[in-house]
């Protein structure tokens, strides 16, 4: 049937831009949401060893969500998308998605989800660009470090260094072009100015002796060269990182569930071992800016945070703000805090403008439910105005990741 | 009568003919109300085909085995979905358990040296039973076979996947009161099973197991009263496959592997000091240690473990029974256990638990009826959290034979399960405020008999409805990095359990035929509002059925066995993705029993062949863990 949507999707080309267009969704309305893009991606973690990542996507232009996209257009790729889909970032028209607990980094069209390349990276986490490379953390070396040979086979050459590093892949040849070791399980990246800036979670070490502790830091590696140039400490558990584009890096801490609470800091690139806590100072205290998941958008960046971080009950109401750098040269922030709430369980955000040429933003928000079921992907006002839901569709499980196209 | 009827429920399968006299139950004032809903008789010597005790209970209805593959992968036991930790595995009376997780591994309990396996769901009720027989929602009961006469039996099994596993039992009478049982037996098996990919066939790797067992009993005959003594030695090495994922080629699925050593020592005494007076005694001491490493030296994908257990448990339970009357008894029970763990997966968390198991009996038995009605109490008090746990769990049973024909029973019992040590402290989930878990059962049964000439037949209806409230479930809470366990979870379950057997012996044949079906509606019920909400429970089928065919002749049986399992979803969230096809697998056995004598000494050989999935179907019982195909196992047993 698949090849028979296939065939017919090759003769009227004219009229419609992809294959995928015969897949069967669940019709929505947007309610203006989209404008003039063509579709919203959606790439749901799945469970550890369940390998049930998958890639779901909205079209915008017919208000169709369709779930599996990968699978369903890709029949020949055995098991699918994978086991824990990590991250998932956009360039041109193609869609690259980490692929955790496969050691895959997936390249997929961005028109018909069709596979490009999968790349073997050793427990990949996330993606960055710059022109020339694809850079992705690997926690490889919280497990072993190693060496791909030219048929792709992996050698183990050391499997007691913690560390894990950074793989660079050529964009062109999809193929791995070096490695640089950075901290303890790194997680999040940004390139920005020659620069990429790795967080350090240090989120297995603190499960295991002999340290029992987290990471702190954040590497600095110069692109050029591919080599460390500099480690910074900002907090432990660092998670996520996010350039503003204008030199502004603003990174993200999970905290130590314990009593280190969570929160976001801010360094800029012309002076990056001066780390600032968001809120220190400013009338909006730190105690009330904390960070379950967060997203960057057109300079700012926004974050969801709960209050009692401590407090394991079930039922948690989550907060939105977002923060901003007004003034470069003094390191002059604007913080908003918006007083909706929110209830469920947040797991990744996405904020979305509504169109090229508008200037209003939605925000959508995956909700994990009990990270066993499928969750949702709900969608609302960027101003969480009131918390009404634009639109909301049942998702696959920890739905995490957006990318819009 | 009863004795024949217990038989007749038994899975005639496992069950060679003439184990008649072996089943014979002593003074009517001894029996359960309720009686065990499934139960098997082994008979020593006799080949039984099933390799370890999951292969035996498989069948019963009711019943569902997770069953991750292969002769290393764990099996658990789940009963009418209440969920493996309500199941208490007992041997001789005495809890085999595990405070770190609260579930038994049926594939390493081995059935030799076992007289017979019996299931009770609610209430097994009988004379001097521990407290602890008393707080388990259910039981899988497991009874050692008496030492006999002095003999040596060897037996060796071997097969697909390099199985092999042999195993040798000494009885010797050390006088006329005292018997020895020495018995060893080894297990090996490399596990490397084909299995379907998409396109391609893969061989499980990694799923390697050589395990060993050492076991010495001691049973002795006191004037009214017996002795026992029971030390157990088990030692395995196995890998984990892990489960079927894409992986980047070049990197395995996994590289696990497990060192376990498992050792107690029991004890138990029962006497009865007069007519109306009698007590239980029995004592447990078990030191069970675990190594788990991930190997990443072999797996660059694999998180670093290297984990040491030790976990520790001593136990002591005094039993008082009085016979106030003649159909009256009431018995006293009281258990104590110690249990401590210890590790370096955590950082500082080393948990110990007393915990005080309390129960008071009352048995009323007349001739066409029967009641019993129990409470018990648990009180555990772990060390360095305030205050102790503690829950009164009460039941009621009541059984009625109105006929020769026909029993009718009817019980209710609410039970409750402790958290485990994970439950409570591991380091990323652990939360130390868990409350028990708590069950209630409830069911009735009807049981029909018959006989006529060469035809005996049976029947068993049996509706139930079950709910588990305060479920501890694993839940995120403020982030995908800090998962908690909260007591959440509420599950209703209502099912309906079938059994219907009829058996003939015309001269050297004999033929039994018994038919099993279990519906089951087991829905989720923790969050209104959620989409999973009354959808039906992970794993649980609604429709399950198995037929055993036996077939005697002579010295030779054959027997068969299909099992079939309806569909079924790995999520309460019962779409697509999450479904898992019904399957249908089915086992079948030759086997011959020779006798010889050779100058003075009589030998008995018997002799099978049992091919197991004789279809080679294709299934997963866990998703991600494929089963094996069609395998073969042969098996001698030689005793003189």
């Amino acid at each position: 049937m698949l090849c028979a949507a296939l065939s017919l999707a090759a003769c009227t080309k004219d009229l419609e831009p992809s294959a995928d267009i015969l897949l069967e969704g669940e019709e929505l309305d947007l309610k203006g949401f989209g404008g003039s893009f063509r579709k919203l991606f959606v790439l749901n973690e799945g469970g550890l060893g369940a390998n049930n990542a998958t890639l779901d996507f909205l079209n915008l232009q017919k208000g169709r969500y369709v779930r599996s996209s990968f699978r369903k257009m890709n029949p020949s790729v055995a098991g699918g998308l994978g086991d824990v889909g990590n991250d998932i970032a956009l360039l041109g028209d193609e869609l690259w998605m980490v692929i955790n607990n496969s050691g895959i980094v997936e390249v997929a069209s961005a028109v018909d989800e069709t596979e490009i390349a999968a790349i073997a990276v050793p427990t990949p986490r996330n993606i960055a660009f710059d022109d020339n490379y694809a850079y992705v953390t690997s926690w490889a070396g919280a497990y072993a470090t190693g060496t791909y040979d030219d048929k792709g086979n992996y050698t183990i050459s050391d499997s007691s260094n913690p560390k894990g590093c950074v793989y660079r892949i050529g964009l062109k040849t999809k193929k791995i072009e070096g490695t640089v070791e950075v901290g303890l399980q790194p997680e999040g990246i940004a390139c920005y100015g020659g620069r990429l800036y790795v967080a350090n979670s240090g989120g297995i070490s603190s499960q295991l002796p002999p340290l029992y502790s987290y990471d702190n830091t954040l590497s600095i590696i110069d692109a050029a060269s591919f080599k460390l140039v500099q480690t910074i400490e900002v907090a432990p558990n660092l998670k996520s990182v996010w350039s503003d584009g204008k030199g502004a890096i603003y990174v993200t801490s999970m905290g130590n569930f314990w009593d280190a609470h969570t929160g976001l800091y801010v360094l800029f690139a012309g002076n990056p071992s001066q780390v600032t806590l968001v809120g220190s100072g400013s009338a909006i205290k730190p105690e009330s800016l904390h960070v379950s998941c967060s997203c960057c958008a057109d300079g700012a960046v926004y974050c969801i945070g709960t209050e009692d971080e401590f407090n394991w009950s079930a039922v948690h109401n989550y907060y939105l703000w977002s923060c901003k750098t007004e003034d470069y040269s003094s390191g002059k922030l604007s913080i908003t805090l918006y007083p909706q709430t929110l209830t469920g369980v947040p797991y990744g955000m996405s904020a979305v403008k509504a169109s090229f040429d508008d200037s209003s933003h939605y925000l959508v928000i995956g909700d994990a439910g009990d990270y066993f079921n499928p969750g949702t992907v709900s969608c609302y006002a960027l101003d969480f105005n009131g918390g009404e839901k634009y639109w909301s569709v049942n998702a696959g499980v920890c739905p995490g990741h957006f990318a819009i196209w | 009568m009863l004795s024949v009827l217990s038989l007749l429920w038994s899975a005639l399968c496992l069950q060679a003919p003439d184990t008649l006299a072996a089943a014979v139950l002593s003074a009517p004032r001894d029996l359960p109300a309720l009686k065990p809903s499934e139960e098997i008789q082994l008979k020593a010597g006799s080949a039984s085909g099933a390799v370890n005790l999951s292969d035996a209970v498989k069948r019963f209805t009711g019943v569902q085995i997770k069953d991750y593959g292969g002769a290393g992968g764990l099996k658990t036991i789940n009963v009418r979905s209440l969920g493996s930790e309500h199941v208490g595995v007992f041997l001789d009376g005495i809890q085999i358990d595990n405070a770190q997780n609260m579930q038994v591994d049926l594939g390493r309990l081995s059935l030799e040296g076992l007289s017979s396996v019996s299931l009770y769901n609610a209430q097994k009720s009988v004379r001097l039973q521990s407290a602890k027989e008393y707080a388990s929602g259910q039981a899988l009961h497991l009874t050692s076979s008496v030492p006999g006469s002095d003999c040596l039996r060897f037996k060796l099994k071997g097969g697909s996947f390099g199985t092999l596993n042999p195993s040798i039992v000494w009885d010797k009478r050390l006088g006329s009161r005292i018997g020895l049982r020495a018995g060893a037996e080894y297990l090996g098996s490399r596990g490397d099973y084909k299995y379907p990919y998409f396109d391609t066939t893969l061989v499980r790797e990694n799923g390697d197991i050589k395990s060993l067992r050492l076991e010495t009993r001691v049973c002795g005959t006191l004037d009214k009263g017996s002795l026992n003594i029971h030390l157990y030695g088990y030692g395995s090495e196995r890998g984990f496959p892990g489960p079927v994922i894409r992986r980047a080629s070049g990197f395995p699925f996994s590289a696990e592997r497990q060192e376990d050593r498992d050792i107690f020592a029991q004890l138990s005494w029962i006497q009865d000091w007069t007519e109306w007076y009698s007590t239980a005694i029995r004592s447990k001491y078990s030191n069970n240690y675990t190594h788990y490493a991930t190997h990443p030296e072999k797996n660059p994908m694999a998180l670093p473990y290297d984990l040491h257990y030790l976990q520790q448990s001593a136990y002591v339970s005094a039993v008082q029974s009085f016979a106030v009357a003649q159909k009256w008894s009431f018995d006293l029970a009281s258990d104590l256990q110690w249990n401590g763990l210890e590790s370096d997966a955590w950082q500082n968390a080393s948990p110990r638990r007393l915990c005080f198991t309390g129960a008071l009996a009352a048995r009323y038995r007349a001739d066409f009826f029967r009641m019993d009605a129990n409470l018990a109490y648990i009180n555990a008090r772990d060390a360095g959290t305030e205050p102790a746990r503690s829950a009164w769990m009460p039941s009621l049973s009541v059984a009625w034979e109105p006929f020769e024909w026909m029993e009718l029973d009817a019980f209710a019992k609410r039970s409750y399960r402790l958290p485990s040590f994970n439950d409570l402290y591991y380091s990323l989930m652990g939360n130390s405020e868990l409350r028990p878990e708590s069950a209630f059962q409830s069911g009735a049964d009807l049981y029909v008999h018959s006989s006529s000439g060469v035809w005996r037949w049976e029947g068993r209806i049996s509706p139930y409805y079950n709910r588990v409230s305060e479920k501890i479930v694993a839940i995120p809470t403020v982030s995908q990095f800090r998962w908690t366990m909260l007591n959440i979870g509420l599950a209703d379950i209502a099912g309906l359990d079938l059994k219907g057997g009829v058996s003939a012996v015309v001269g050297d044949l004999s033929a039994s035929l018994v038919l099993r079906y279990s519906y089951q509606r087991a829905l989720d019920h923790s969050v209104p509002g959620s989409h999973t909400y009354g959808n039906q429970l992970p794993y649980i089928p609604l429709h399950s059925a198995s037929a055993d065919i036996h077939l005697g002749w002579r010295a030779w049986t054959l027997c068969w066995n299909t099992l079939y399992n309806g569909e079924r979803w790995s999520r309460s969230a019962n779409t697509a993705d999450y479904y898992i096809a019904p399957w249908s697998v089915s086992d079948a056995q030759l086997s011959r029993c020779f006798e010889l004598n050779a100058g003075l000494r009589k030998f008995s050989i018997s002799a099978s062949l049992r091919v197991a999935n004789v279809f080679s179907y294709r299934y997963e019982i866990v998703q991600g863990y494929p089963m094996p195909g069609r395998s073969v196992l042969a098996e001698v047993s030689l005793q003189f």
